[in-house]
């Protein structure tokens, strides 16, 4: 180890060459994070100038709190991200053990399953809304001659059927990116292990248990936090399928953040709301990075 | 071993926290998501306010859409700034700018009559300023220039339910001055305009709630929603009779509440009443949503499917001969009349809504929708342009609108003039009956938040999440508590006189010294 000063003048040099990526981020993180804050404490609704920008503390806080709209919406982020989440993990396993193997065509083969990971969210969400849509519609036409259901279903207009297409959808969209990354911990994975395994007699369902998801875990969290967060603050596909409805049994705390900011122009109250959906996410990233050890990459 | 894979994780978890904290921030989510919401009018064409039109034929080649719609806000920014520099000739000049589409038959139009009306005002020079034909989308830009205090565009183009909100923000001036030929124009129109006992914009064209109806099936116009009901299931049963008997609009939207005002006028509710009380949940109101209700689950003349429809989806239907009734808008006669594209072209007519036969008070009522021109409150040159919005809604030019792009005149003398007969689809007596039965929406500057209670409410009772008078009193409930966060009681109980004279856009509160 160097000297005490010595360390300090790297230090400082350090400092001075971090400072333009910290300014960056200063300007484009920080600086409008504290602004919305700001805007959070105060009444501030942009049709209605006669009401003044007045400073009202954490009143906007408290109507959150006591805005039954909200609780629900925060119930639909959660329900939507559980399900969703856990649908995707487990089919994504499944698809990346399957990619992993060496067989003919298998960039093809990674290469296609990514395709509806690449289709921008607003047109995914349009295509599965089409299928789900009309009586004469895709899903209905299938289910009735399948004779699942005895005639045509309105998917849109019952809380339950409503989460169909979208869980359907973000499942198919968002599997692929889940396979993707549990693929790239499986091949972190030594083989050697598992002839080691296969030599002490070990089967296949052994080695998964013992060897695989073991080995996989960092692999499986990261996944997490990337899930977690993006279904905290989905927006695009429940805007586009459902619209919130029928009524807001569907509505999530992102669109009705967007509702209150955007289309009420509410900046007080919409900042608020935004200050809290963003509270949430960055627990939870503080959640899985503290409490469950996702190693940000490294050695301690 | 596992170093690379850690090392690609880490750097994207460290783009994905950082992306975290901007879309936390409201403004930037905003932008995010305004440019989703673009998208989301992809499939819902923004129903019961503006402009139908000029989006259908896009909506078909949709990639090309996608393209204008999105580039088009970040062309008008620029434009904006270009035209802001262009914009220091000649200091004689007066100039004003004006909101519109410069898009197909309406650009062409627009401009036509800008250029007459620059060749009778020498010394003024108008400029076209493109602005979205979406309304909400108008809207949203509208708000953020008039909080910036931005004068152009100096006319602007105000949906039928904005006038009240932008009075009341002094956004718009009020025309008392200029001697506004009031009587001229519908009833409703003027209401719809005003706002404590001031007119801030005059009505530009017409927009009205309409029931098709297949002629050869039900020949004669029902004169009740009973009656119309009752045609509606002897049409379906007939052998190779349409699948709905009525379609309507009943996604949870505007186009929702526009239905609502009609079946509500019906018998005879009204949302909120002549001293500013909410009565939307009394009896009258209760049975106008049960109604509806009844359509969809009791005599099973209404598809449930009219739950997620907008205008369009109605159409298809009636269109393609899956309907015997159909509520909508006048702009599908055109596509309908069409034999090429439509299987009920010569088969159909239209006529106002019915009113109930079983209420007293009940009478037929059209929404109103239509476009209004208001004087922006931080132009430089408001004489100049009342006098834009005055020809432009001089008999003359409202004639060559209804008959370039088939809007409807807000001037009833004009419907006995025979030059409108041939540029109108609709018999004209059918055309202004409706228009006369026309009734505004709540004439109130916290519309689009009562509208939004209203949507989630009505849509709630009517796929059966709450029963109808459960509702719509938690609706009239939640928007009393509005009119007091907004501080709109007051002016809501007819108090023309307490508020003041000044529209003065430096006054902080044109209307708080009302209260």
């Amino acid at each position: 180890m160097k000297k005490i000063s010595r360390l300090g003048h790297e230090a400082r040099l350090g400092w001075t060459l971090v400072a333009p990526a910290l300014s960056v981020i200063a300007l484009i993180a920080i600086f409008p994070l504290g602004w919305t804050f700001w805007e959070s404490l105060h009444l501030h609704e942009l049709r209605m100038p006669w009401l003044g920008k007045p400073f009202v503390g954490l009143a906007n806080y408290a109507e959150i709190a006591k805005d039954p709209r909200f609780w629900a919406a925060l119930g639909h982020t959660a329900f939507f991200t559980v399900v969703s989440i856990s649908l995707e993990l487990v089919i994504g396993l499944f698809l990346a053990l399957a990619m992993n193997r060496v067989f003919r065509g298998r960039g093809f083969v990674r290469a296609a399953v990514l395709v509806p990971w690449a289709i921008p969210t607003v047109v995914a969400a349009l295509l599965w809304r089409f299928i789900f849509e009309s009586q004469g519609g895709i899903a209905n036409a299938l289910l009735v001659d399948a004779g699942i259901l005895k005639q045509p279903m309105v998917w849109f207009i019952q809380t339950s059927t409503a989460w169909v297409p979208v869980i359907l959808s973000d499942v198919w969209k968002t599997t692929p990116f889940v396979a993707l990354l549990l693929l790239a911990g499986l091949q972190n994975i030594d083989l050697t292990l598992y002839e080691a395994a296969a030599v002490d007699g070990a089967n296949a369902w052994w080695q998964l248990r013992h060897i695989t998801l073991p080995l996989l875990k960092p692999a499986i969290l990261v996944t997490l936090i990337f899930r977690t967060l993006d279904g905290f603050r989905v927006f695009d596909l429940i805007y586009v399928l459902t619209g919130g409805g029928p009524g807001t049994s569907t509505e999530p705390v992102a669109l009705y953040t967007f509702n209150a900011l955007l289309q009420n122009l509410r900046f007080g109250y919409g900042s608020a709301l935004s200050v809290v959906i963003f509270a949430i996410t960055f627990g939870l990233a503080i959640f899985y990075v503290r409490g469950l050890g996702v190693r940000l990459g490294g050695e301690e | 071993m596992a170093q690379r894979g850690d090392d690609l994780v880490l750097s994207s978890i460290a783009l994905r926290i950082a992306s975290l904290l901007v879309v936390g921030e409201g403004v930037l989510c905003g932008a995010v998501s305004s440019h989703a919401r673009r998208w989301g009018a992809l499939a819902r064409p923004n129903g019961g306010l503006l402009l139908r039109v000029p989006l259908r034929g896009r909506r078909a080649s949709f990639p090309v859409w996608y393209l204008v719609k999105v580039g088009q806000p970040a062309a008008l920014v620029l434009a904006g700034l270009l035209a802001a520099c262009a914009r220091t000739s000649n200091p004689n000049e007066t100039v004003l700018t004006f909101s519109g589409s410069a898009l197909g038959a309406e650009g062409t139009l627009v401009a036509k009559q800008l250029q007459r009306f620059m060749q009778l005002n020498p010394g003024v020079r108008v400029e076209l300023q493109r602005t979205p034909d979406d309304a909400s989308q108008r809207h949203q830009l509208y708000v953020q220039w008039l909080n910036a205090r931005v004068g152009n565009p100096s006319i602007l183009q105000l949906d039928v339910v904005w006038t009240p909100e932008f009075a009341a923000a002094g956004w718009v001036l009020p025309l008392d001055k200029y001697g506004p030929p009031r009587a001229e124009f519908f009833p409703a129109t003027i209401t719809a305009n005003t706002w404590a006992g001031k007119l801030y914009a005059l009505p530009w064209f017409a927009d009205v709630g309409l029931l098709y109806r297949r002629t050869d099936l039900v020949p004669n116009e029902p004169k009740t929603l009973e009656e119309m009901v009752k045609s509606a299931q002897t049409a379906m049963v007939r052998r190779g009779g349409p699948r709905y008997g009525i379609v309507w609009q009943g996604a949870r939207y505007e186009g929702l509440i526009t239905g609502f005002v009609e079946y509500l006028g019906a018998f005879g509710g009204r949302i909120i009443d002549d001293k500013g009380e909410v009565v939307v949940n009394r009896p009258e109101a209760v049975r106008a949503l049960e109604f509806m209700r009844d359509e969809l689950y009791g005599t099973h003349v209404a598809p449930l499917d009219v739950l997620t429809w907008h205008e369009e989806e109605a159409r298809f239907a009636f269109q393609n001969g899956n309907a015997a009734f159909m509520r909508n808008w006048p702009y599908p006669v055109a596509a309908m009349s069409d034999t090429g594209q439509s299987k009920v072209a010569g088969k159909f007519a239209v006529s106002p809504m019915p009113a109930s036969g079983t209420a007293p008070n009940g009478h037929s009522t059209a929404a109103l929708g239509g476009a209004q021109l208001a004087i922006n409150a931080y132009t430089e040159h408001p004489d100049a342009a009342y006098k834009l919005i005055a020809y432009l809604t001089a008999p003359e030019q409202m004639l060559e609108r209804a008959q370039a792009v088939g809007q409807y005149p807000t001037r009833p003398a004009l419907y006995d003039d025979a030059r409108l007969r041939g540029a109108v689809a609709i018999p004209l007596d059918n055309a202004r009956r409706a228009i006369e039965s026309a009734t505004p929406r709540p004439v109130t500057p916290i519309y689009t938040e009562l509208s939004e209670i209203l949507q989630i409410e009505l849509h709630r009772a009517l796929v059966r999440q709450a029963e109808p008078r459960e509702a719509l009193n938690s609706a009239a409930a939640r928007i009393n508590a509005l009119i007091e966060r907004t501080g709109m009681r007051k002016l809501m109980s007819g108090g023309a006189e307490s508020t003041p004279s000044s529209t003065s856009p430096t006054a902080s509160s044109t209307v708080g010294h009302g209260e």
